[in-house]
C-alpha cells in the first residue's frame, strides 16, 4: 500500500506562487460536479485542491495542465477560492521550478511569445497586414480609439476575418481609430494562466509603456482574453486605460443611434458565451442586443447559455495545446447548436473562433453551419 | 466635597503581573502620588483576602477613593465596585488600572513595563480624585410581558412566564399559533409526531388565565422604555364574529373559491375562508380579501348564508390598541431559503423536486396526500435523492449552517424507507448530529440501509445518457470518497432549504431597535454568555429568529428568555444605570443637536423650557451627545471630560 | 536614545477594549508606546479630549471603535467618522500631521489588528518625530 506524508513544502511553494486561497476548500466536490471535463473524461479538481493542501501535489501530472480556466467551478464554489489561481500557481512553479514538464506544445507557444511576440511565430512586422487594404490609420497622440485585435486575428488566414470585420464597420461609421504599431506584443492572458508569469509581466511591461509612450486613453479589443487582462490585471502594473469588448462599443453605438443595420440576415443564429467575456467579467448582454438588432435574424440559445455556458476548450493556455478529438468542449457545443437548428455560430472570442472552425470541419458540419464573428454579422448587416 | 484619600492596590496576579512588572516598586511609587495615603501589593486581590483589605483600609483609615491596579476591568470592575458598597463607599468612586492584560501580558518583557505600570495608576489615581458618587435608582415596572410570534419558541415563552401567574400577550400574525412547527410531521430523532407533543401545548396556551392569545394581529409601534413599554398592536380583520363563531366550518366547506395553502407550503390548495389546519388555535376562520370573490367582485356572500350562529361580519374593519408591558420577547422565528435560486437543481421545473418543507407536509398525515409520498402523478418512488445543504454552507448563499437539515434528512430518509422502501440518497457534505441522541439515530438510519454519498450535487437534470435514466432526475455529484463523478437516476429529489431570516427581520428589526449579525438573525447582548438578551434592554429574542435552531434548542432558548423577563418581574422594578448622561440646565442653549444624536431617541426638548431633557432611564451611557454638545452642557458620568483629562494627564505627565 | 513616542489610545468599552484585552489574554505582543483610555462608544469622544491629549504631551492619538454595523450604541462609530473629518481639517489648520490622529476599526475578536494597529501607528509616527510642543496651545 502506498503510504503519503504531508508534504508542507510543495503545499508553501504552491502558496508563494498564489495558490493560498486554497486553504478555504472543503472538499465538497461541486467543482468536480461542474467541471466541463467531466462531460468528456474524469477530471477531479477537488483532488488537486487536496493534494495541493497536503503537498501531495503530482507537479508531472498531465492534469497539472488540463484545466482550461472556464470559470464555471470559482462562479458556484460554497467557500468562494479561487480555483483558477489555485491551478496557475501549480502551473507557476511547474514553469518557473522546472519541477515537471511543460507540454510540448505550450513550451514551443511560450517560446514564441517570448522570442517574436506573438504565439504563432509570425514576424511582427507582418502584425498589421491584415489591414493593409483596409486605410485603417497608424495610432498617433488624440486619435479617440485603439483597436487592438488580438494576435489570432491578425496573423490566422481564417480569423482574419474577425479584425477585417471589425475595421470595415469602424471605417463606416467614421469612428477615429488607429492601429497601434507592429512593436505591440501579445497581452500575455493565456501565457500567465499557463504559469509564465515573468513572460506575462514583459509582456505586459512592454504594451504598457507603448501604449501610454503613445497616449492611448480607449482601447477596444476582439478579444475577451485581452479584455480581460487589460481589464483587470494590467491597471496593477500601471497600465490604466479604459477598455471596451467590440461588442461593448458596438452596443453603446446601437444605443447612441450611430450604428444602424440596412441589411437583413435571416438566419438562426446561436450565440456561444466566451468564458472570458461573460463569467469572468459578467457581460451577457450586449452581444445578444446587437445579434437582436440585426434585422431577420433569429436569435436562439444554447440549453446551458450566460453564466451557465460551455467553455470551447480554448482558456488556460488550452488553445496552443493538442486535446484529442472526442474530449473537444466545442464538439459537443457544435452538436448542441445543430440540434437546435442553428445555421450560424455567433462568437465573440478569437479562441472559440479557432476551435469552433475546427469542431465544423472534424463533425462534418462545415457543409451546414457557419461559424462568424459578432463583428462579422455586423458588418454584413450594416 | 471632602478631600480624596486614596487607596491603592496593586496585584501580582500571582505571577502574572509580578513576573514582568516590579509591583512593590509600582505599589512604592503611588504612595508618593497626590492625595494617596495607602498603597499596597497583593497575590490576588480579587481573593476574599484582598477583598477584605480593601474594606479594611475603607473603614479603619477612612479610605474614601479605590484604585486597583491589576486586570481588566470588564472582567472585575464590579467585583470591586460591590467591594465598595459593602464597606459603605459610593461604587464609582473607583477606578481600575490594567496592568494585566494591557501591559504585562501585552509587551515583550522589559524594565519598560514597571515604568509603564507607574503611568497606568499614576493616571488611575489622577482619575479617581475626579469622581464623583453617583445614584443608582429603581423605577417599577409593568408585569406583564408581549411576546412576538406564536412558534414553538413563543408558546414556551409564555408558558413559563405564565404559569407564575404574571400576564403574557402572544402577538402572531397568521390565523392560527404553531408557527412552523406545525407543518412538520416527525420530529427527529424521537420520532414522536410533531402534533401530538405540539397541539396539546397550543390547547394550553388557548386555555390559560394568564395567556391572551391575539392571532392575526401586528406590532405596529413601540413606546417607552425597559420595564415600561407602550406597544401598539393592530389586528387585521377576520370578518368573523370570533364571540360567535363555534369553530363548525360549514363556511370553509361550502365556500367556491380557493388559493393555494400557505401552511401546506403551496402543495395544496385552501379556500378564501379557512382556518390554516384542522387543529388551528383559535379554531376560528378568517377571510383572505385577496381570494374572496364577495371582496374581489361583490358577489358571493355564500359563507354568510350558510353560518348558522351568525358569525360572519363582511363590515368588520382593522382594531389598533395599546398594551402596556414591561418585558417584550421576540420570537419571530425563520423564513426558509427559495429553492428558486439555485436554479441548476431545478426547482419549479421538474415537478419532482420538492423543498424540505413541501416534503414534511407530503410525509403529514394532514398534508395534500394524507401521508403517502407520491410523485406529483401520483406514483410512489423508487429511489429519491435528498440533497443536504441548499443555501446553507455556501458563501453564495448563506455561509452559515442551518443546523437542522442533516438531521430532518435522516428523518426523511427513515420516513421514505417506511412508507415506500424506495432506495434512499443522501448527498452531504458533513454529517453534523451533534445533539443527544442524534449519532444514534444516524446509526439506526444507516442500519436501515440508506446510501450516504459525500459529494455537493452539481446539477438535476432530466436529460438522460442511457437507458435506465429515462424518465428520472439525474443527480450529478462528485463522490469525494470514491473520486468519481456520479450521475444517480432517481424518481424524486429533496432539497434541504437553508433556514433564513425572516423577509422582513429589518423592519422587525428597526421597530424593535434590535442589531443583526452577519447572517442577518437578530443579534443577541454575548453569543455565548447571554444569548436570549439583546442590546435593548429589556428586549428578548428566542428560538430561530437569533439563529437556526431545532426543537430542544428553541425550546431551551425560549425558557431562557423567559427566565430573564421572570427575573425582571420578580424584582418589580429597574435599576437605572449610574453611567449616564445629565443635562446642565443652565447651559444648555436648547439648540437640538443632542436630540437627534441620540440613537436611543432618549433626549426630547422641553418646549416650554426651550431645553433639551434627558431620560436617564432611557439613556444608555454611551456619551455621544456629551461629545457633541456645542455649549458643554451635557455630562457623560463617569467619563466627564475632567475625568478623562485627568486620566490623559496622568498617563503623559 | 532613540524617540518613543507617546500615543494616547482611546478604545471603546464595547469592542475595542475587549479586542485590546483579548491580545493579552493571547499574549501578542505589541510595543509599548500606547495608553490606554477606555471609553463607553468612539461616538463619545469629544475632539476636545482629543486636542488635549496632544496638548499634554501625546505624540499622537489613536482612536478604536467598532468595526461599522457592530456598534454597540448602534451608529456611535459612524458618528466618530464624520468627527474625525472635521478634526483632521482643524488639525490642518495647526499644522500638524494627519497621520498624527487615527481612528481603526478593532473588533472584540481582533487582537492580532489591535497589535497590528499599535505597532504601525507607533512606527509611524516615530518617523515623523514628536510633536512641536505648542502646537496646539499656541
Amino acid at each position: 500500500m502506498e503510504v503519503l506524508s504531508p508534504y508542507k513544502e510543495a503545499t508553501d511553494v504552491i502558496f508563494e506562487a498564489g495558490g493560498e486561497p486554497l486553504k478555504l476548500c472543503y472538499q465538497c466536490g461541486l467543482c468536480t460536479g461542474i467541471c466541463p471535463w467531466n462531460l468528456v473524461r474524469s477530471f477531479l479538481v477537488r483532488r488537486i485542491m487536496h493534494e495541493a493542501q497536503l503537498g501531495a501535489t503530482d507537479f508531472g501530472s498531465e492534469d497539472t495542465w488540463t484545466c482550461v480556466t472556464c470559470r464555471a467551478c470559482v462562479q458556484r464554489c460554497p467557500r468562494g477560492v479561487e480555483i483558477i489561481d489555485v491551478m496557475r500557481a501549480i502551473r507557476r512553479a511547474v514553469a518557473s521550478l522546472g519541477i515537471g514538464t511543460v507540454p510540448d506544445a505550450l513550451r514551443i507557444s511560450a517560446k514564441n511569445i517570448t522570442g517574436v511576440g506573438n504565439p504563432l511565430g509570425e514576424a511582427p512586422e507582418k502584425r498589421n497586414d491584415w489591414a493593409r487594404d483596409l486605410k485603417a490609420k497608424d495610432f498617433a497622440s488624440g486619435t479617440e480609439i485603439l483597436y487592438f485585435p488580438c494576435c489570432v486575428p491578425s496573423y490566422d488566414p481564417d480569423v482574419k476575418t474577425v479584425a477585417s470585420s471589425t475595421a470595415t464597420i469602424l471605417n463606416k461609421l467614421k469612428i477615429d481609430y488607429g492601429l497601434i504599431g507592429t512593436e505591440a506584443k501579445c497581452c500575455g492572458e493565456s501565457v500567465r494562466k499557463a504559469g509564465y508569469e515573468d513572460t506575462f509581466q514583459s509582456l505586459a511591461q512592454n504594451n504598457i509603456s507603448l501604449f501610454s509612450s503613445n497616449d492611448v486613453k480607449t482601447v477596444v479589443v476582439s478579444s475577451p482574453h485581452c479584455y480581460h487582462t487589460f481589464k483587470n490585471e494590467y491597471p496593477e502594473l500601471g497600465g490604466k486605460f479604459k477598455v471596451m469588448h467590440i461588442t461593448q462599443y458596438l452596443a453603446s453605438l446601437i444605443a447612441k443611434g450611430k450604428l444602424k443595420f440596412s441589411k437583413e440576415i435571416n438566419k438562426k443564429v446561436i450565440y456561444s458565451d466566451p468564458c472570458y467575456l461573460g463569467r469572468h467579467n459578467d457581460v451577457y448582454d450586449e452581444p445578444r442586443l446587437i445579434l437582436q438588432g440585426i434585422p431577420g435574424l433569429e436569435l436562439i440559445e444554447f440549453p446551458d447559455a450566460r453564466e451557465d455556458g460551455l467553455c470551447c476548450g480554448g482558456g488556460g493556455g488550452r488553445i496552443w495545446m493538442d486535446t484529442p478529438k472526442g474530449e473537444r468542449f466545442s464538439d459537443i457545443r457544435v452538436e448542441q447548436a445543430a440540434k437546435k437548428g442553428a445555421d450560424v455560430i455567433a462568437l465573440a472570442c478569437p479562441y472559440c473562433f479557432l476551435n469552433y472552425r475546427d469542431s465544423l470541419l472534424s463533425t462534418g458540419k462545415a457543409e451546414s453551419m457557419q461559424v462568424k464573428d459578432i463583428a462579422e454579422l455586423v458588418a454584413e448587416a450594416i | 466635597m471632602e478631600e480624596p484619600r486614596i487607596g491603592v492596590y496593586v496585584c501580582h496576579c500571582g505571577t502574572n503581573i509580578a513576573g514582568t512588572v516590579d509591583v512593590e516598586e509600582v505599589a512604592k511609587y503611588a504612595e508618593t502620588l497626590p492625595n494617596v495615603i495607602v498603597s499596597r501589593h497583593y497575590p490576588y486581590t480579587c481573593s476574599d483576602p484582598g477583598q477584605e483589605l480593601i474594606k479594611k483600609d475603607i473603614k479603619e483609615l477612612g479610605v474614601n477613593r479605590v484604585v486597583v491596579a491589576s486586570c481588566s476591568p470588564r472582567l472585575h470592575e464590579r467585583t470591586f465596585q460591590t467591594v465598595l458598597r459593602e464597606a459603605g463607599l459610593n461604587p464609582y468612586l473607583f477606578q481600575m488600572a490594567n496592568i494585566r492584560e494591557h501591559c504585562s501580558w501585552l509587551h515583550e518583557a522589559s524594565p519598560e513595563l514597571t515604568e509603564k505600570a507607574k503611568r497606568m495608576v499614576r493616571a488611575a489615581v489622577n482619575r479617581v480624585s475626579q469622581h464623583v458618587p453617583l445614584e443608582i435608582r429603581g423605577l417599577p415596572i409593568f408585569p406583564a410581558t408581549l411576546i412576538v410570534g406564536g412558534g414553538i419558541s413563543g408558546m414556551q415563552a409564555a408558558l413559563e412566564i405564565a404559569n407564575s401567574n404574571h400576564m403574557v400577550y402572544i402577538i402572531e400574525r397568521e390565523p392560527s399559533i404553531g408557527g412552523h412547527m406545525a407543518q412538520f410531521d416527525k420530529t427527529f430523532p424521537t420520532l414522536d409526531c410533531a402534533a401530538c407533543i405540539l397541539t396539546p401545548k397550543m390547547t394550553e396556551v388557548a386555555r390559560h388565565p394568564f395567556i391572551r392569545v391575539l392571532t392575526y394581529s401586528e406590532v405596529v409601534g413601540i413606546s417607552g422604555f425597559v420595564g415600561n413599554f407602550r406597544v401598539k398592536i393592530r389586528r387585521k380583520p377576520r370578518y368573523v364574529d370570533e364571540g360567535k363563531c363555534i369553530g363548525c366550518l360549514i363556511c370553509q366547506e361550502k365556500c367556491p373559491w380557493t388559493a393555494l395553502s400557505e401552511f401546506n407550503a403551496g402543495t395544496s390548495e385552501r379556500k378564501a375562508i379557512y382556518t390554516p389546519f384542522a387543529q388551528a388555535v383559535p379554531n376560528i376562520p378568517v377571510i383572505d380579501t385577496e381570494h374572496c370573490v364577495y371582496f374581489l367582485k361583490g358577489k358571493c356572500r355564500a359563507c354568510e348564508k350558510f353560518c348558522d350562529a351568525k358569525a360572519i361580519r363582511f363590515e368588520q374593519s382593522e382594531l389598533i390598541f395599546e398594551l402596556d408591558v414591561g418585558n417584550i420577547i421576540i420570537a419571530t422565528g425563520f423564513d426558509t431559503f427559495d429553492a428558486f435560486s439555485i436554479p441548476q437543481y431545478g426547482y419549479g421545473r421538474y415537478p419532482n423536486v420538492f423543498t424540505s418543507l413541501e416534503f414534511e407536509r407530503l410525509c403529514s398525515p394532514t398534508g395534500p396526500t394524507e401521508g403517502h409520498i407520491m410523485l406529483a402523478d401520483g406514483r410512489p418512488p423508487d429511489s429519491v435523492a435528498i440533497i443536504h445543504c441548499v443555501g446553507s454552507r455556501d458563501k453564495n448563499y448563506h455561509e452559515y449552517c442551518s443546523r437542522v437539515c442533516c438531521m430532518h434528512a435522516l428523518k426523511y430518509s427513515h420516513l421514505i424507507k417506511e412508507k415506500t422502501n424506495a432506495e434512499v440518497y443522501q448527498m452531504y457534505i458533513d454529517m453534523r448530529c451533534f445533539g443527544k441522541g442524534y449519532e444514534e439515530f444516524y446509526d439506526r438510519i444507516q442500519n436501515e440501509g440508506v446510501n450516504f454519498i459525500r459529494g455537493k450535487v452539481a446539477k438535476v437534470t432530466d436529460e438522460p445518457i442511457t437507458e435506465e435514466e429515462k424518465n428520472k432526475l439525474i443527480v450529478l455529484v462528485e463522490d469525494t470518497l470514491l473520486g468519481t463523478m456520479l450521475r444517480v437516476p432517481v424518481d424524486m429529489v429533496i432539497l434541504c432549504v437553508a433556514l433564513e431570516p425572516r423577509k422582513d427581520a429589518n423592519e422587525v428589526a428597526r421597530l424593535f431597535h434590535l442589531g443583526r449579525s452577519a447572517d442577518g438573525f437578530f443579534l443577541e447582548r454575548h453569543p455565548k454568555l447571554d444569548p436570549a438578551a439583546t442590546m435593548s434592554e429589556g428586549i428578548l429574542i428566542a428560538g430561530c429568529c437569533q439563529g437556526p435552531k431545532d426543537i430542544p434548542d428553541s425550546v431551551a432558548h425560549a425558557s431562557a428568555a423567559a427566565a430573564r423577563a421572570l427575573a425582571m418581574i420578580a424584582r418589580g422594578k429597574i435599576e437605572v444605570p449610574a453611567v449616564t448622561a445629565s443635562i446642565d440646565e443652565d447651559q444648555c442653549s436648547g439648540c437640538k443637536i443632542c436630540n437627534l444624536l441620540c440613537p436611543f431617541d432618549a433626549i426630547s426638548f422641553d418646549d416650554e423650557a426651550k431645553i433639551s431633557r434627558i431620560n436617564e432611564v432611557l439613556c444608555q451611557g454611551c456619551g455621544v451627545c456629551a461629545a457633541a454638545c456645542p455649549s458643554g452642557a451635557i455630562t457623560h458620568n463617569y467619563f466627564t471630560a475632567d475625568e478623562i483629562t485627568a486620566e490623559i494627564e496622568g498617563v503623559l505627565a | 536614545m532613540s524617540f518613543e513616542p507617546k500615543i494616547v489610545g482611546f478604545l471603546c468599552n464595547w469592542c475595542s477594549y475587549a479586542g485590546a484585552d483579548l491580545a493579552g489574554v493571547s499574549r501578542l505582543k505589541c510595543v509599548p508606546n500606547v495608553h490606554i483610555i477606555r471609553l463607553m462608544c468612539s461616538g463619545g469622544l469629544s475632539p476636545f479630549l482629543i486636542l488635549k491629549a496632544l496638548e499634554a504631551g501625546a505624540d499622537g492619538v489613536l482612536i478604536c471603535g467598532c468595526s461599522p454595523g457592530d456598534c454597540h450604541y448602534r451608529e456611535g462609530n459612524y458618528k466618530a467618522i464624520r468627527r474625525m473629518a472635521l478634526l483632521k481639517r482643524i488639525l490642518g489648520q495647526f499644522g500638524i500631521e494627519q497621520e498624527r490622529v487615527q481612528l481603526h476599526w478593532v473588533c472584540a475578536s481582533c487582537g492580532d489588528e489591535f497589535v497590528d494597529v499599535v505597532n504601525k501607528m507607533t512606527a509611524e509616527i516615530k518617523e515623523l518625530g514628536p510633536l512641536r510642543a505648542g502646537a496646539i496651545s499656541n
